[in-house]
């Protein structure tokens, strides 16, 4: 969370003896991060008032106003603004002040201005202008009591440290906790706020009960008589605007104070508004509604935990109050509320009101932090004292309910731990100094036993390895040396899978693929659009339940759309892709984590060869896939890839595969569905492959090591005519089959269809080459393994020889 | 190109023209039919040796070579054949000019075929060739930076004892908070704002499912199957409910460091990230601690990563801010709390664990300003790397 810090305010209970950047710089190194330093300073604007105001004699909507600023100093301005009054204090920029445009917000620098045949010397300027707000509605009256003539700076210039806490320091969100890390390490003495006493008498007509002791833990209320409603005095309105919020009246304004004093939020009533004369912190009943101070209706969840009197819930426990016990105009006793609620239960009544966030609910966001139970009678005699002083308050009682007090902390921790963790010494004395100074008590070494009492406020320390951070943190982390470790190093695993999963995209690497990585979240639009009828080709996928975006709300079943719109958005500024991905499908499993598989998908389209000087370019075709596939399984000695499953949805049905197994594919390709393809504004002649990873991994071959040949090879050439529905690869097999271990290759040098071999048929024109292991084939060898062949095709395959 | 055959082919060899191709003998002329005596060999070798000289290429020098000394009709196999047909006396002499003249054709033929092959070399030399035209086309496939960098990283930490495995993505909310100290409520869940998951096939309300918001929940995972001593680095997709703008991603990778034993110390943890900042950004970088907050971890730190962009020199450097260091990581001592969960004795055992952000890193090492790039994987981009 991030918090306001003004400098002055700080200084209230710490000298800060640095510069406010060095300041933000030793808190940032010593845990608290600063975000930044904001400085209020302006220059040639001053306090000034409106001395004189008069029409423009040529323009209704503008005046003239002389500002005076100083002994002897006036200067007119014309201003189109109309909550000027004689006498206000402003705040006017002379001629070569900066300041930040009302509408634009533009950095700009005050020129003299000619308006309407008057000359304007500077301007009266707006919250905006200063850049101190959003305002620009008029010009920003100031507090009368500012010296007139003074630069703006001095009366109202502020240095606000931005820091954000992580949330194990709720003592932080107090500006005094923050003042306790400083006084530890500028070792400055921390001074507390005063606090009035409380006494131990009870409250007339008001008392307080808790129903639920473990969703709230303390409930102390004070009853103050004699209240006075006005205005809180100048000095706190200004340091609760320079901390971030707006000054209401004397009573509330105390109760934010003291907020952001001690990070404890208090809540005042109105006495008379309590019916039944107590507060009760209970659970919301079924169907209860309250109308919160924000103006909004609500109807309370199950499980909130409300504050009530004996009839109705007044407030949303430690989240906001009500509207119709609020502190009015004519309050004369209040009812003031502190109290510890279990926080987890906060942050989720929060959560489920939508009053977590930064523009939700101050105390909630406090509450939702474990805020220590003993500061509820710390922050309520802090308030009281400052309503006594500010609004005339009498404390005429109070109660305090705490069923269960939480035991103080004390920790043990074998001084030998310092070293055994850190790896350095820390001597015994620096350590417990470093204590001392964050307010720990009784800091002892006994027996090499470190005892420390973590300042009440702490709700972060518990065990010994936290007072190891403590003291690690003031002292420094720049201690620690920077060692390399020795000790036993562990037996490695081998993970053979997802090294066959890195040689596979090196693989397509090297086929010139380029690799992408997109979203595993995707829209589940796109898996409509694989199929020309929306028929899913994957599981359905699992679904985010809150997703950021609709593009991102699904877990991907399938590449096959991350890497389709990849193509597609590539495809507009490039002729043509030739990309793949590597990455897990996620199929959902019953009563387990999904199933996270991983899977390559490779699309190619569009040109796959531009053209060049040295020949015309050409566009992917299907055996440009196919060489990929091929080439990639060949490198990885990937045997067969299963048997050929009918059907490979989305898939061009005659120019595209699926093969595996019943009940998992190894790889699917072949050219997209050209109406799919549409779908996707691709190519019509798109080209896309899947693989799943562990399938072909569990195909890969054991390499088979041969010696180069030693005898020659016998090259023979073959033509054969075939019935149009055999397929080369039956060709091959006979081929193989027939010439058994002489054939060492087999390749395919030309396919004709055409008038030569007549309708329904088709040529084959291949390559064989001979070879023996045991010596070199004669003539009369190559002959008869031919003829073996040759008689294999024309009985197998009703082959005819070609001459 | 075809390989050059030598133009000579010495006698008993078939004759190939300079392709390859059977020259055959029907080029061959027929020798003179009529009684001849050594003088008529000196002739007959002066015009040899002087046609072969005047042979302009290897086909005119092959064509000489077969008219002269042709198997079968070359007019020296054609005078050798008369040594029968003459008388014995005449035929020593005979036969010595038979071999001299031979002897001379052939070394005409040598000497023709070194020197055309000579010209043919020094005429290849002259050739000039402009070598600022393009080659042919070619496709270069490269990895994707979020890939190279997460190999790096692996690599790096592989060279001191770590490593790497993976885990699963979808998690359950025990692994990726209740069993690193952040249970249900805790305010730290803030810090990882989460996307849910839900299976198609029925939610367990016992095992709600959740993108993963970090590596994290493999330093559970890996303690509970092995035994110390742990040294691992896992690298993985995480996601976080977060708008993305130049510097967030919702979905994003992280590596995670894990190592425990019975001796190791924060000291060791600096050491291994000052080891890793040195191999990433070369010897001249440095490391910086400073206290952080995790659950899991005490004591935590944030690790920063000096500046390699502007050397802590350009106060408004977009990659450090212009503080000179760059926010890389968050790491600590593993909690006690968390070794018990997992088994371990906390007071025999102790450790480190480390996370950062693969995209974060690969946006420092490549300049790249705006994390959004990787994902959108336009070509463009992917080919500068």
């Amino acid at each position: 969370m991030l918090i306001r810090v003004p400098l002055s305010w700080l200084r209230e209970y710490v000298d800060v003896t640095v510069s406010a950047d060095d300041l933000a710089h030793r808190l940032h190194m010593a845990g608290t991060e600063s975000k930044g330093i904001e400085r209020r300073a302006w220059d040639k604007i001053w306090v000034g008032r409106i001395a004189e105001l008069a029409k423009h004699p040529d323009a209704d909507k503008l005046q003239l106003a002389t500002v005076e600023y100083g002994e002897g100093r006036r200067k007119t301005v014309v201003t189109g603004a109309t909550n000027l009054k004689l006498g206000a204090i402003v705040a006017y920029g002379e001629v070569g002040a900066e300041y930040l445009e009302g509408h634009t917000g533009e950095r700009m620098v005050m020129k003299p201005k000619d308006m309407r045949g008057i000359k304007s010397e500077g301007m009266v300027m707006s919250e905006k202008e200063l850049g101190i707000g959003e305002d620009h509605d008029g010009i920003l009256l100031l507090d009368p009591k500012l010296p007139v003539g003074a630069p703006l700076s001095e009366a109202l210039g502020e240095t606000v440290l931005l820091l954000e806490l992580q949330p194990n320091r709720p003592d932080c969100l107090g500006i005094l906790g923050i003042a306790r890390e400083v006084s530890a390490l500028l070792e400055t003495q921390l001074r507390e706020p005063e606090r009035a006493d409380l006494g131990r008498q009870a409250p007339k007509a008001l008392d307080v009960r808790i129903e639920d002791t473990d969703a709230c833990r303390r409930f102390a209320v004070a009853r103050l008589d004699g209240v006075r409603i006005g205005p809180s005095p100048e000095w706190m309105q200004r340091r609760l605007v320079a901390a971030g919020m707006r000054p209401i009246s004397n009573v509330v304004d105390i109760t934010n104070y003291v907020m952001l004093e001690l990070g404890q939020p208090l809540h005042a009533y109105d006495l008379r508004d309590i019916r039944g004369g107590a507060l009760v912190a209970r659970q919301a009943r079924p169907g209860e509604r309250i109308r919160t101070l924000d103006g909004v209706d609500r109807s309370l969840p199950n499980g909130t935990l409300v504050i009530a009197d004996e009839e109705r819930a007044l407030g949303i426990a430690g989240i906001m109050g009500g509207e119709d016990s609020e502190i009015r105009g004519d309050t004369t006793t209040v009812a003031l509320e502190c109290a510890s609620f279990e926080p987890r239960a906060i942050g989720r009544t929060a959560t489920r009101l939508d009053m977590r966030g930064s523009s939700g609910s101050a105390a909630a966001r406090r509450f939702a932090w474990e805020l220590s139970s003993d500061l509820v009678p710390i922050a309520l005699a802090r308030a009281v004292a400052l309503l006594r002083d500010h609004a005339g308050a009498k404390l005429a009682g109070t109660v305090d309910r705490y069923p269960r007090p939480r035991p103080r902390t004390l920790v043990r921790m074998p001084y030998g731990l310092v070293r055994k963790v850190l790896g350095i010494d820390i001597a015994r004395d620096e350590a417990i100094h470093i204590l001392e100074r964050l307010g720990f008590s009784g800091c002892t070494i006994e027996r090499d036993i470190l005892l420390a009492q973590p300042p009440v406020e702490r709700t972060d320390i518990a065990i010994p390895h936290d007072l190891i951070e403590e003291i690690a943190r003031i002292a420094g982390y720049d201690r620690l040396p920077a060692r390399v470790p020795d000790g036993p190093l562990p037996l490695i695993e081998t993970h053979p899978l997802e090294e066959f999963r890195e040689r596979l995209r090196d693989a397509l690497l090297e086929l010139g693929l380029q690799e992408t990585v997109s979203y595993s979240l995707i829209d589940p639009q796109w898996l409509g659009r694989l199929t020309p009828d929306a028929t899913p080709i994957a599981p359905e996928p699992l679904r985010i339940q809150n997703p950021t975006t609709a593009s991102q709300s699904v877990a991907r079943p399938t590449l096959r759309a991350s890497v389709l719109d990849t193509a597609r958005r590539n495809l507009r500024h490039r002729g043509g892709v030739a990309l793949f991905e590597i990455a897990p499908v996620y199929l959902p499993r019953k009563a387990d984590l999904p199933d996270e598989r991983w899977t390559a998908a490779i699309v190619l389209a569009g040109s796959a060869q531009p053209d060049s000087w040295l020949g015309p370019g050409r566009d992917a075709d299907l055996w440009d896939l196919k060489s990929v596939v091929s080439g990639a399984l060949a490198k990885l000695r990937v045997g067969a890839v299963g048997e050929v499953q009918s059907g490979a949805p989305g898939l061009h049905p005659g120019r595209s595969e699926r093969r595996g197994s019943a009940d998992r594919d190894v790889m699917t390709w072949g050219q997209l569905d050209p109406r799919v393809a549409d779908l996707w504004e691709l190519p019509a002649a798109t080209f896309v492959a899947e693989l799943d990873v562990a399938s072909l991994h569990g195909r890969v071959a054991p390499p088979r090591v041969v010696a180069p040949p030693r005898y020659p090879a016998a090259m023979r050439d073959l033509a054969i005519v075939l019935d149009e529905p055999t397929a080369y690869a039956a060709v091959e097999e006979a081929i193989r089959a027939a010439g058994k271990a002489l054939v060492e290759s087999v390749s395919l040098l030309d396919v004709y269809r055409g008038p030569q071999v007549g309708p329904g048929k088709k040529s084959f024109a291949v390559r064989l080459v001979l070879r023996s292991s045991d010596g070199t084939l004669s003539e009369a060898d190559v002959d008869r393994a031919a003829r073996r062949i040759e008689g294999r095709l024309l009985h197998q395959l009703g082959a005819t020889l070609r001459t | 190109m075809v390989p050059r055959r030598p133009a000579f082919v010495p006698d008993g060899e078939r004759a190939f023209d300079l392709f390859g191709r059977f020259a055959g003998e029907a080029h061959i002329r027929k020798g003179k039919d009529r009684m001849a005596g050594p003088q008529d060999l000196n002739a007959l070798a002066d015009r040899a040796v002087a046609d072969i000289a005047a042979c302009a290429d290897d086909a005119a020098l092959e064509a000489a070579r077969i008219r002269y000394l042709g198997r079968k009709d070359g007019e020296v196999t054609q005078a050798t054949k008369q040594i029968a047909t003459l008388p014995a006396k005449d035929k020593p002499a005979y036969g010595a000019a038979v071999n001299e003249a031979k002897a001379r054709i052939e070394a005409a033929l040598r000497s023709r075929n070194a020197a055309l092959h000579d010209a043919s070399i020094d005429s290849t030399l002259r050739e000039r060739e402009d070598l600022t035209l393009p080659g042919r086309p070619v496709r270069i496939g490269r990895l994707h930076p979020v890939t190279a960098t997460i190999r790096e990283v692996s690599r790096i930490f592989g060279t001191m004892g770590f490593e790497t495995i993976e885990g699963p993505e979808i998690e359950t909310d025990y692994y990726n908070f209740e069993a690193l100290n952040i249970p249900p409520g805790h305010p730290a869940r803030e810090k990882w704002d989460t996307l849910w998951v839900s299976n198609p096939l029925g939610d367990d309300p016992k095992l709600p499912l959740l993108g993963r918001t970090h590596t994290s929940p493999m330093q559970v995972r890996v303690m509970e199957k092995r035994q110390p001593p742990i040294r691992v680095v896992i690298p993985g997709r995480c996601y976080r409910y977060e708008a993305t703008d130049a510097i967030h991603e919702s979905i994003l990778h992280q590596y995670e460091g894990l190592a425990i034993d019975e001796k190791l110390t924060m000291a060791d943890l600096k050491g291994v990230l000052y080891s890793f900042a040195r191999q990433v950004f070369g010897s001249k970088s440095n490391v910086r601690f400073r206290p952080d907050y995790f659950p899991f971890t005490e004591p935590s730190a944030e690790i920063a990563f000096s500046c390699v962009i502007c050397d802590g020199k350009d106060p408004h450097c977009h990659t450090c801010g212009g503080d000179g260091w760059i926010e890389a990581a968050g790491c600590g001592m593993v909690h006690p709390d968390v070794l018990r969960r997992v088994g371990y004795d906390p007071d025999r055992y102790q450790g480190f664990a480390f996370g950062g952000g693969i995209e974060r890193l690969a946006m420092v090492i490549s300049g790249t300003p705006d994390i959004r790039l990787f994902a959108q994987n336009d070509l463009r981009f992917l080919e500068s790397f």
